[in-house]
């Protein structure tokens, strides 16, 4: 009998199979409703088709869908993050890049009418969104341009730069690029950029500047002894380890002998 | 690059746009028929100054960013209606959403407080 049940069972779950199937397969007013239908790639699911952008490429691109015109809030879902980015191929970002790029001039069409009309701009977060996905989509990019390069030439490919001194004797990072006139022809190039320095004004400024830097540490250092002085006077059962994971640069040992850490109770 | 509404009137074919200080019209030409797929007669550019207005706290003068203005001739037989997208908008201060709120703020306040060694009918 149990067999018999069992039978019966299998052939019906063959029965929902087939009703599946049967489901699953293309009518043709699916076909003739969506516009691209890349028969080779796309499963034969309806789900499948449902969620195409259409591809209207015209000025009513730079404005939102009509039906969220003039509405409090539009909902939306996350920015696109790294780790989503690195699974597509450099084809597929390409597109991405102008998926975006498109939404970001929709958002700044819409941000700009809604401030002409004194009107909230509904979720401006949006914007954030698209400029994130945009960031985060810019440097997977640059991360597998620069492992190309390295695989091919050994340079990274990345814009040349160097670390040089200013007129002040202050470093900063130069970034050079590439120009029309020769180097030593371009008179205007030179007015602008002054690397190195010298001089007595510069050496007493750098001075001056070392100190105020170095007197900025000092009173950074001085506070910190003093406020786990403080704490030690006040709270003399205070978790030592959670203090020294706090301020790591203070000792310890020489505090606890400091009469500021003692307080104002019987010691034990 | 966004599009902007006209404050002037403009012809029926003609369209403005905001666009970043480093674009050409060379540029603003290819961007819209590469990207956006539109047929353009020319483009005009020019840039238009900030407002310097005072600051109402502190009292010192502000500048507003400079903008570069694009004006993009379409062909004569197109034209472009800046659409109306507040129609049909809902106010700030919308009717439904007000009683909502206010039925919802109501439970909130009429609720019990949950806060450590304070008595339930406590609140601020």
């Amino acid at each position: 009998m149990a067999a018999l049940m069992k039978a019966v069972h299998v052939s019906k779950n063959m029965n929902n199979i087939m009703k599946l199937f049967t489901n699953l397969s293309l009518t043709p007013n699916v076909i003739t409703s969506s516009k691209h239908v890349f028969l080779h790639r796309t499963p034969a699911l309806h789900c499948a088709f449902i969620h195409i952008t259409p591809d209207n490429r015209d000025l009513m691109e730079f404005f939102d869908e009509p039906k969220n015109w003039g509405r409090n809030e539009v909902k939306v879902g996350r920015s696109w993050r790294k780790d989503e980015l690195r699974l597509k191929s450099n084809s597929d970002l390409h597109k991405l890049w102008y998926v975006l790029l498109k939404e970001r001039n929709m958002l700044m069409t819409m941000e700009e009418v809604c401030k002409d009309e004194n009107k909230i701009f509904p979720n401006p977060e949006r914007l954030d969104k698209v400029k994130d996905s945009m960031n985060n989509l810019e440097s997977v990019v640059r991360e597998r341009n620069r492992a190309y390069h390295m695989l091919e030439t050994g340079e990274t490919g990345e814009r040349p730069g160097k670390l040089v001194y200013n007129c002040l004797g202050l470093k900063f990072y130069h970034r050079m690029h590439q120009y029309i006139i020769p180097k030593y022809m371009n008179r205007k190039w030179h007015k602008w950029h002054k690397f190195g320095f010298g001089g007595f004004a510069t050496r007493r400024f750098l001075r001056l500047y070392r100190e105020k830097i170095w007197n900025q540490k000092r009173r950074a250092r001085n506070r910190d002894k003093n406020r786990v002085a403080v704490l030690m006077s006040k709270f003399p059962n205070v978790d030592i380890e959670a203090v020294k994971q706090h301020f790591p640069n203070v000792d310890l040992e020489t505090i606890k002998t400091l009469k500021r850490a003692r307080g104002h109770h019987v010691p034990e | 690059m966004k599009l902007l509404k006209p404050k002037n009137k403009q012809l029926a074919n003609v369209v403005q746009f905001h666009c970043s200080m480093e674009m050409t019209k060379f540029d603003i030409k290819n961007y819209m028929e590469k990207i956006y797929n539109i047929d353009i007669i020319e483009v005009r550019t020019r840039i238009a100054m900030g407002r310097t207005k005072k600051d109402q706290l502190q009292g010192s003068i502000i500048k507003e960013d400079d903008r570069k203005i694009a004006y993009v001739v379409l062909p004569k037989d197109q034209s472009f209606v800046f659409p109306d997208l507040f129609k049909d908008a809902k106010g700030e201060f919308d009717e439904e959403i007000m009683n909502e709120s206010k039925s919802k703020d109501l439970q909130e306040y009429v609720k019990e407080n949950k806060a450590p060694g304070l008595p339930g009918w406590f609140r601020i």
